[in-house]
């Protein structure tokens, strides 16, 4: 078409079986559209959204010359692609396309007033008509795509997510922010119906990672800088120093002279390793690390260190990558009980699930003896929902979602300490039981025939702990027996859920995401694109998304690595249609839409004559239209939604 | 020219002309959801779908009052949930000083309203709207002195 065509509309009004027509007078509607500035054909029928609805509009086109189209109908949100689509098929511009949307907004809002819903159809109408005689078509553009994946995580997820982009031929770069890769899958020991614990997953995954050639590894490091859109991003990857090096042959015998101590947070703080480590067995990178945050440097690793493994004066370093798509698998932080929570940290029979999973791992820090100060308990009870499933209160930090997996694996943990030590009474005090996932019910099942008593308390009636030196006592309100019961018990657990991790509120601002009301990362529809979030080419997997365990966790990172490779295999992206545009010859680059962009598309260039222009770098652009809104002079203009059309509407409403 | 308000007035009673302007990816979806689930609100108010609420220029919402609306409502998404991160957060400035200005046109502010409704919200939206008819309906016409 050309621009200087005369507009020549067509107007389809839908009865939509009777959703509309059994309320709004569709021909009156379709006749009064008639009699509208440049309407040349109006019409009503029974399904528009129908291959012979579609097929009538693209015959129409053709035999009437038809420009313009206006569909009164249901929402945009729920057909504009359909009928884009069809009137792009018999070669006529997707964008030269306006809705009314008679449905939603009129027929179904007001059924028992077929009158008047009649008469604002017809504005509704009215204004769509009105906006499609200023409408123009667009063009999209591709841009090429940097043809890798980022991977911001090592955790399961991550780890999955690499491997099957990876195995799919495509370049990754995988980024961990602790000294080794595994997350927090690889501390959950035994797993439930399964011989294999949960380091045995990581380091499967891990290997397969490992000797992927098209894999490119950074543990120890953050992304610090993060530009670009779909297709063709850029960021920073800073590498806090290690301080051993690959040469290190893992001889121990830094570890030997090291003269301090720290908790091992491997172990959530069981017991304590040196300033120099190695995270765990089956860790990788498979060498030692220097935890800068203790270490005081007296140089004695570095003296006995025989291959000269180690640099103390070693420096962050910073690598600029550019890829095409990301998925961010930051994973999750286990809720850490605040002090005196139900006895934490004032007696060391207080311990978290997390704990108990450590003490229960044959590789862990009793090689799975559950001892505690060299007894084995006799009695062990289980608190659930510690800091969860309660809204937050001045003096709680609780969160009123459910983390899911904590159920299922203290039911695992029970069923383990009964396997190892039968005569062990356990009690369950539980606000609800949600063992929600295949199998996990069985569990659930077997724990209350190995007689482990279940107690039901509500957040009106929290369990309260008592400490003394050497017992710890737990009194819990029966919800069932109205009665207060007391059970003095020698471990007690504290069921903890998933919070975001410490630094999501810093990653999600840098790559500009989403998060829930629970902090966590929203994706873009919960349903049609669980995996996606709204900004083209970045992908959530794990427990970055939500609490998740390690089924869901590797499922979201196969998901998102399928999604982050599409754009790759077809080599180019569209970049968005509504784009903002400069009228050169009205901006005065006054500099007031440059801050106002989220994005940062909009820049500024010097013209001859000592002004400057502003200018939207389109692969940046998304289409918001707030710089907009907020442009003094109009220069600034939103295709699809220019100051003129949207008048326009607001004229004939 | 007819309208629902002069079928309506033929009742002899006022009924208001309002505009909604809302944006694409929550309150757009809250308003269609309350059509979905069937809800039912007065039918004074016509919708004006942008993507963002931060495309809502102070403008347009002077242009409605001009050319006859007797109210106005900016939908956008709550805090926090803005498709494009922080246009709502542009949206309420933009409220803030639109509020100031009608002041001083002598326009009494609750004939412009802002509300964050998410695509979950259909109730709201049905409850906003039916909350605004109510008191523009108490307000009157809208009269804007001839000076402006």
């Amino acid at each position: 078409m050309a621009d200087n065509e005369e507009p020549r509309i067509g107007v389809y009004v839908c009865h939509c079986g009777t959703n509309i027509a059994g309320v709004v007078d569709v021909k009156a509607v379709a006749e009064f559209a008639k009699q509208l500035p440049n309407v040349a054909l109006s019409v009503d029928y029974v399904f528009m959204c129908s291959a012979p609805g579609q097929e009538m509009i693209q015959n129409d086109i053709k035999k009437h010359n038809l420009n313009r189209i206006v569909v009164a109908a249901c929402s945009p949100r729920m057909h504009e692609p359909t009928f884009q689509a069809a009137i792009l098929q018999v070669g006529l511009n997707q964008f030269l396309f306006e809705m009314a949307n008679i449905r939603e907004h009129c027929s179904w809002v007001h059924p028992t007033e077929p009158e008047v819903a009649t008469q604002k159809s017809k504005e509704l109408v009215r204004m769509a008509v009105a906006k499609a005689r200023l409408l123009e078509p667009i063009e999209l553009e591709d841009a090429p795509v940097v043809a890798r994946v980022l991977v911001i995580g090592g955790g399961v997820a991550g780890l999955t997510a690499a491997s099957d982009a990876a195995s799919a031929g495509h370049a990754v770069t995988l980024v961990e922010s602790s000294p080794t890769l595994g997350g927090n899958a690889a501390r959950v020991g035994k797993l439930a119906h399964s011989e294999q614990t949960g380091a045995d997953v990581a380091v499967q995954l891990i290997r397969k990672v490992v000797s992927n050639e098209n894999i490119q590894i950074f543990t120890d490091s953050d992304i610090t800088e993060f530009t670009g859109s779909i297709g063709n991003y850029t960021a920073t990857i800073t590498t806090r120093p290690r301080h051993v090096s690959g040469a290190c042959t893992s001889c121990d015998k830094c570890v030997d002279v090291c003269p301090i101590e720290a908790p091992n947070e491997y172990e959530y703080g069981l017991n304590t390793r040196k300033a120099i480590f190695k995270p765990y067995d089956g860790a990788h990178p498979a060498y030692y690390v220097i935890d800068v945050e203790t270490c005081d440097k007296c140089g004695k690793c570095v003296e006995v260190c025989e291959v000269n493994a180690i640099d103390l004066k070693e420096e962050a370093m910073n690598v600029e990558i550019k890829f095409g798509t990301t998925i961010v698998a930051s994973g999750f932080d286990a809720y850490l009980p605040y002090d005196g929570e139900y006895g934490f940290k004032k007696s060391s029979k207080v311990i978290t699930l997390n704990q108990l999973e450590r003490l229960l791992d044959d590789k862990g820090p009793t090689n799975g003896k559950l001892v505690m100060n060299g007894k084995t308990p006799e009695t062990v009870t289980f608190i659930s929902c510690v800091g969860s499933m309660e809204p937050p209160s001045e003096d709680r930090d609780t969160v009123p979602y459910c983390s899911r997996m904590c159920c299922s694996a203290a039911f695992k943990s029970m069923l383990q300490i009964k396997d190892k030590n039968p005569d062990t009474h356990i009690f369950g005090l539980f606000k609800d039981i949600r063992t929600y996932a295949r199998r996990d019910e069985r569990m659930y099942e077997e724990a209350s025939k190995e007689e482990i008593l279940f107690i039901r308390w509500t957040n009106e009636s929290r369990p309260t702990v008592k400490t003394e030196k050497d017992s710890v006592a737990v009194t819990v309100f029966d919800a069932m027996l109205q009665e207060d019961l007391l059970i003095p018990t020698d471990l007690l657990v504290l069921c903890v859920g998933m919070r975001p991790t410490a630094n999501a509120d810093e990653l999600s601002e840098m790559l500009k995401l989403c998060k829930g009301a629970d902090g966590f990362i929203q994706e873009a529809h919960a349903k049609l694109r669980p995996v996606e979030t709204p900004t083209a080419g970045i992908l959530v997997a794990g427990a970055a998304q939500a609490p998740r365990d390690i089924i869901e966790s590797t499922t979201s990172g196969s998901a998102a690595a399928s999604k982050a490779i599409m754009p790759l295999i077809a080599g180019k992206v569209k970049l968005e249609a509504l784009q903002a545009i400069v009228d050169e010859d009205v901006c005065g680059g006054c500099g007031i839409c440059e801050p106002v962009c989220p994005y940062g598309a909009i820049s500024y260039k010097d013209r001859d004559e000592g002004s400057r222009l502003a200018e939207v770098n389109s692969s940046l652009c998304i289409g918001c239209g707030t710089c907009v809104a907020a442009c003094p002079s109009g220069a600034l203009q939103q295709r699809g939604f220019t100051d003129l059309q949207i008048e326009a509407m607001i004229q004939s409403m | 020219m007819t309208s629902v308000e002069t079928v309506k007035k033929s009742e002899a009673k006022f009924e208001p002309k309002i505009i909604i302007f809302a944006c694409n990816w929550c309150s757009y979806a809250g308003l269609d959801l309350a059509g979905t689930s069937r809800l039912s609100y007065p039918p004074n108010v016509k919708v004006i779908r942008t993507m963002c609420s931060g495309r809502i220029d102070a403008s347009f919402v002077l242009e409605a009052f001009q050319k006859g609306a007797d109210a106005v409502m900016i939908a956008g998404c709550h805090f926090g949930d803005c498709h494009y991160m922080e246009g709502n957060y542009r949206t309420q400035r933009r409220y803030s000083m639109l509020k100031r200005m009608l002041n001083e046109f002598g326009i009494e502010e609750d004939r412009l309203r802002l509300e964050w409704i998410s695509g979950a919200e259909g109730t709201k939206a049905k409850e906003v709207i039916t909350e605004m008819v109510e008191v523009v309906r108490k307000l009157g016409p809208l009269v804007i002195a001839e000076e402006l």
